[in-house]
């Protein structure tokens, strides 16, 4: 980390050259990738932002949510529904809505788990979870005649005149969410709020002593990390055509504990980098050993908990610093 | 008045069946702090080689049980020795790793035992039913329920009256003293790993008549348990068993009365629970 002056302007300049480089290759990726590509890559980000919003509420705030896709799901089913019974797909009225219901759902069920602490609340979070699911499965009114789940879901319609979207487009469109909420989380984390959220992942008790409200920080910190989930899950409708309780329960909660543990925990760019590795595993097992995918899944999520427990991401991060360090004393 | 009894040894029942997962889950997490999220793949575990010794291989049904329980240790007790261990005192990692358990042992229970159903088995001589009011009931089921009374009497004396339950309580209350004291935790938390795990094995070979075998059983169990649980407490074998009977009777009602909206009767209990009494109705603080 650097003390001095140079080293500060040094490392401001790497992290500045990554994020162009990063950038350049995000926004140039559909002139050379097959539309199989984009599709990955779509996918890529939209479970980057995801996973983004499970760290600030597990790595930033402390608190071990097991039903993160509840929020995730709410969106998505929001979106799906309003195509499914009222045949809207005017993107300005159903995202809004989507990411009210999901806002809402996250009030919710803060109050509820947030009367717990510790064990309890991950407990709480699953069941919550679960209970979503278990109503997306046996209520009609939620999903499609004769099925589980909502199908006949198209891209959005923007309504501009002469416009219509395609996957390349949708693409881009993913891609500035991405960029709009990794800057507003980045915004977040950097804040006061966001250090006091630390602090009191560190130490309650301190925290509470010195006269913050607690509950209301990591309140806060649960339904703002809803709402982003929220986001995803609606990006995520769009891309997926369909949506099943499945994106409500435990089955899709697990995949951003998966790459924000696998990619870093408590930074933002750790789970980015979880979500990159886990779509290209993801990508060839499901090519190679579509069956022994769980398995392949729960191997590499406890080998990164037992062995690489400050995750994947960092670990880069460190080293691209070392190297640049390297490189400037050279230099120097 | 015979659908009320009928409706509530169907409650009863299940609920033994749930008192029998969510107690071993219960101690663990009481007494060594750990959330075992693999407990419903380790009750999968325990069913599919139940399955394997009494129906595919035709041994008697006890014996199924007892090697139901034992396979189900001996995971248990292999995840404890190889891998919880090394995270002492990381109670997040803990629970993590052991919801990556749940993943890897319900894809190895599809490689080994394939994904088809597997139709509920009992005992011969506790096939067919009886007559109670009138109205024909399963012998099976009142046998779980025997069998859940003789579980919780065994172990609340284990828990209460013995001096492995009283390192196990004095662990939970004073894990520094208890150590100071000279007392090997280590080798406590094996057993009581060991032990949880070889009860929901049973339970895994008990409950095939209910719940029946299949490879979707670890989450499904383990949402059960976690329920029985919120709405119990942790750490005691009373709170267990008062969970286990509430949520099964509460369930088998709900089922009676609303078929429609089966589940949704259990998580209305945890819901007001956790209103009411966030820790549980006999829950220790944690």
């Amino acid at each position: 980390m650097g003390t001095g002056g140079t080293q500060t302007k040094q490392r401001r300049w790497f992290v500045n050259s990554v994020v162009v480089v990063g950038a350049f290759i995000l926004v140039a990726n559909p002139l050379y990738l097959s539309s199989y590509g984009e599709g990955l890559m779509t996918r890529f980000l939209i479970f980057a932002l995801f996973a983004m919003s499970y760290d600030i509420v597990f790595g930033y705030a402390g608190l071990l949510s097991l039903g993160h896709a509840a929020f995730f799901g709410a969106g998505g089913y929001t979106v799906a529904l309003l195509k499914l019974h009222f045949g809207v797909d005017l993107f300005w009225i159903s995202a809004p809505f989507g990411l009210l219901v999901a806002v809402l759902t996250a009030a919710l069920f803060g109050i509820i788990a947030l009367r717990a602490s510790g064990i309890y609340f991950l407990l709480v979070t699953f069941a919550l979870g679960q209970m979503l699911f278990s109503l997306a499965w046996n209520v009609k009114w939620l999903n499609s005649k004769g099925m589980q789940g909502i199908t006949g879901i198209t891209l959005p319609d923007l309504a501009i005149p002469g416009f219509t979207l395609d996957s390349t487009w949708y693409y881009y469109m993913v891609l500035i969410f991405f960029v709009i909420s990794g800057m507003l989380l980045y915004r977040l984390v950097h804040s006061p709020y966001g250090l006091a959220l630390m602090g009191i992942r560190e130490d309650v008790s301190r925290m509470e002593a010195v006269g913050y409200n607690t509950w209301l920080y990591k309140y806060i910190a649960f339904v703002i990390s809803g709402a982003f989930a929220g986001i995803a899950g609606i990006l995520f409708t769009y891309y997926n055509f369909f949506v099943s309780p499945n994106h409500l329960g435990i089955a899709t909660s697990f995949l951003p504990m998966v790459m924000t543990i696998m990619g870093g925990l408590g930074t933002l760019f750790g789970p980015v980098i979880g979500a990159a590795v886990f779509i290209f595993v993801e990508n060839y097992a499901s090519i190679f050993a579509p069956q022994r995918w769980p398995l392949i899944l729960g191997g590499l999520f406890v080998i990164s908990i037992m062995f690489a427990r400050d995750g994947i991401g960092v670990y880069l991060w460190r080293l691209l610093n070392k190297v640049t360090q390297g490189y400037g004393s050279i230099k120097n | 008045m015979d659908w009320f009894v009928i409706n509530l040894l169907n409650g009863m029942s299940y609920g033994m069946i749930l008192f029998l997962i969510a107690s071993g889950m219960s101690i663990v997490l009481g007494a060594m702090g750990i959330t075992n999220l693999a407990h419903g793949a380790i009750y999968m575990v325990g069913a599919f080689v139940g399955w394997t010794v009494a129906v595919k291989w035709g041994a008697p049904f006890w014996v199924g049980v007892l090697s139901g329980g034992l396979s189900a240790g001996l995971v248990g007790l292999a995840i404890e020795r190889g891998l919880l261990r090394r995270l002492y005192k990381k109670p997040n990692e803990q629970v993590l790793l052991t919801f990556g358990f749940v993943y890897i042992l319900s894809n190895l229970c599809l490689w080994v035992w394939g994904g088809w159903p597997r139709m509920p088995f009992t005992a011969k001589f506790l096939t067919g039913s009886t007559e109670i009011m009138g109205r024909a009931f399963p012998k099976a089921r009142l046998a779980i329920i025997l069998a859940g009374f003789i579980l919780a009497i065994a172990l609340w004396w284990l828990q209460d009256k013995t001096r492995m339950g009283a390192i196990v309580r004095a662990g939970m209350d004073d894990k520094e003293t208890a150590m100071g004291l000279g007392i090997n935790l280590e080798l406590t938390f094996a057993v009581i790993f060991f032990v949880s795990s070889f009860i929901a094995g049973a339970a895994g070979v008990i409950g095939a008549q209910l719940l029946g075998v299949r490879t979707d059983l670890g989450l499904e169990v383990l949402l059960l348990a976690l329920i029985v649980i919120i709405v119990g407490g942790v750490g005691s074998i009373q709170g267990a068993l008062l969970g286990g009977i509430l949520i099964g009777v509460i369930d088998a009602f709900g089922r009676a009365v609303f078929p429609q909206l089966a589940m949704f009767t259990m998580y209305l209990t945890m819901i007001v629970i956790l209103i009411v009494r966030p820790t549980g109705l006999l829950g220790r603080k944690i």
